[in-house]
């Protein structure tokens, strides 16, 4: 998400609009924009109802054990198409910014 | 007979790529590029650790009078050992991911959503991609899925 911001402006020349989801609530990721200031949305699912509809609960994933998103990537066009997606095999490593850019460009 | 036993370099060969083992995982918090590598880089670094310490302790234990290393070097296999398991538990800990059959795949249609932001405000998927990005309609929005800090 670092990489996102840094590289927001050639998403956004690029007609992508980034957000951010997680179990997080709005306070607790309006602190977190706080500390990072970070741009672009971030969306609040607690309760897990669209993480569940895109099957990317990942069950006692959180540090309690507690039920969280597993991290992954889409790429959605304006018809609603999913045009690129990552599913990180490796909570240590994401998709890169350079990659997703790439992946945007290539949308006409 | 030799006087001056060898240094049972294979031992601490071992032990040095133990630490580098563990410390290349401090890798993941730079953003080099190619990093989807690193992980097996990690687990190929142990596993050569652990080699090399197997034919340091073989050599110590077989042939005392040319290799030092009985002691301390079984004290720095312990170490290691216990420092190994803890960098492939990480490795297997961090991939326990779930396999999410169901999600959404290039050419499917994404699941339409609204959710909250962080100033209250009801954001939904047809919105984000519809509301122009300054004067030209988006081409696209990158949903980014995380972990979140609770």
């Amino acid at each position: 998400m670092r990489g996102i911001q840094k590289q927001l402006s050639e998403f956004e020349a690029a007609g992508v609009r980034p957000v951010a989801i997680s179990v997080d609530t709005p306070e607790e990721s309006h602190k977190l924009i706080q500390k990072t200031g970070y741009t672009f949305p971030l969306l609040s699912d607690p309760h897990l109802d669209v993480t569940r509809r895109y099957d990317l609960v990942h069950h006692g994933g959180g540090p309690a054990g507690n039920d969280i998103d597993r991290p992954a990537e889409f790429l959605v066009d304006s018809s609603g198409t999913v045009r690129w997606v990552n599913f990180t095999e490796d909570i240590r490593v994401r998709a890169r910014a350079d990659e997703m850019l790439a992946a945007a460009r290539d949308i006409h | 007979m030799p006087d001056i036993q060898r240094r049972n370099t294979a031992l601490w060969a071992g032990f040095v790529l133990t630490i580098t083992a563990l410390l290349s995982q401090g890798l993941y918090f730079t953003r080099i590029p190619g990093q989807h590598i690193f992980p097996w880089i990690n687990l190929a670094l142990a596993a050569v650790a652990v080699i090399l310490l197997g034919m340091g302790l073989v050599r110590a234990f077989r042939q005392p009078q040319i290799y030092r290393g009985k002691v301390s070097g079984s004290i720095a296999t312990v170490v290691s050992l216990a420092v190994l398991a803890f960098t492939v538990s990480l490795f297997v800990g961090v991939r326990a991911m779930p396999a999410s059959p169901g999600a959404p795949r290039i050419g499917q249609k994404a699941p339409d959503f609204t959710l909250t932001d962080s100033n209250g405000q009801q954001v939904s998927l047809a919105q984000l991609l519809s509301t122009p990005i300054g004067t030209s309609k988006p081409k696209a929005a990158l949903l980014v899925f995380y972990r979140g800090y609770w």
